[in-house]
């Protein structure tokens, strides 16, 4: 019994030092992805990174984007297109950048985003683009 | 997309992943009492490996293809998607378990973790979708390991 208590034990350890990690490394690439431009636009817009290998973005974040109404959602292949995945610390896919209409990077999602999450970040980005102009 | 895309049958992925969950469980708990079910991770890891290189050999989906699908107990659900990162996610999770089964008898805390971590990561893809093996997949083909 000791044997399956001590393996539970180190998977329970492994697991979370891996979580740990992803939360440290989502973190440091989205610091590192701050303040990147793409081509601007007149509303705020999602770059999605996606590759042949993904699963979970066809089956997931596809359909939650596909309910973005209205919203421009640029299709990246993160592997074809290395130099704009490397630009946006692209390390797992899906990734999702929340871009204002300004080009600014707003938001930097690594791994599935659902639809609500999109639509808040989206609202922050207008929001964001509105106060621009008030102080302009 | 830079390759044309083919139809996986997820629902057979997850039967595959709901296999390997529930025998290295069976293998880790069941050991405690009864220490030769520790049989059946080696025998996981051969199932696994065969059925990577030699699909038709693949346990788990002959499974699901031969008796669950026909019979309607599973439905399928066909997605456009690549099979190379499922097979290769398989095949790490089989070297994986190779691995545990040579330190099963000289350090059974290694090889019962390393058991249990293939079982974990099976059941993160099966109830949440993450695909660790598919995430190496891409980050190899990233780098120009594996050619598309």
């Amino acid at each position: 019994m000791s044997a399956q208590l001590w393996a539970l034990a180190v998977v329970g350890a492994v697991v979370l030092a891996a979580a740990g990690l992803e939360a440290l490394r989502s973190r440091r690439a989205r610091r590192l992805s701050s303040g990147a431009t793409a081509a601007p636009s007149g509303q705020p817009y999602v770059i999605y990174f996606t590759g042949d290998s993904c699963t979970v973005c066809k089956t997931h974040q596809e359909p939650a984007l596909s309910k973005l109404d209205g919203v421009r959602v640029d299709k990246v292949d993160a592997v074809a297109d290395r130099a704009l995945a490397d630009r946006f610390h692209v390390y797992t896919l899906p990734t999702t950048v929340v871009m204002a209409a300004d080009g600014r990077t707003v938001h930097v999602n690594y791994g599935y985003a659902p639809a609500p999450k999109l639509e808040r970040q989206l609202a922050e980005a207008r929001g964001a683009a509105l106060r621009t102009a008030a102080t302009a | 997309m830079s390759t044309p895309q083919s139809i996986v049958d997820h629902s057979a992925l997850k039967v595959n992943q709901t296999g390997i969950v529930a025998t290295v469980l069976v293998a880790f708990l069941g050991s405690v009492v009864w220490r030769p079910l520790l049989v059946l991770i080696p025998l996981l890891a051969v199932v696994l490996l065969l059925g990577t290189f030699v699909p038709r050999l693949a346990l788990f989906k002959q499974l699901y293809f031969q008796v669950l699908k026909p019979r309607g107990i599973v439905k399928p659900r066909p997605v456009q998607d690549r099979p190379e990162p499922h097979n290769f996610a398989q095949g790490l999770g089989g070297v994986f378990l190779a691995v545990a089964s040579v330190f099963l008898i000289p350090l059974p805390v290694v090889g019962l973790a390393l058991a249990l971590l293939v079982a974990v990561l099976a059941f993160v893809n099966l109830a949440f979708g993450y695909c660790l093996g598919c995430q190496i997949f891409f980050q190899l083909e990233r780098r120009g390991f594996i050619r598309a």
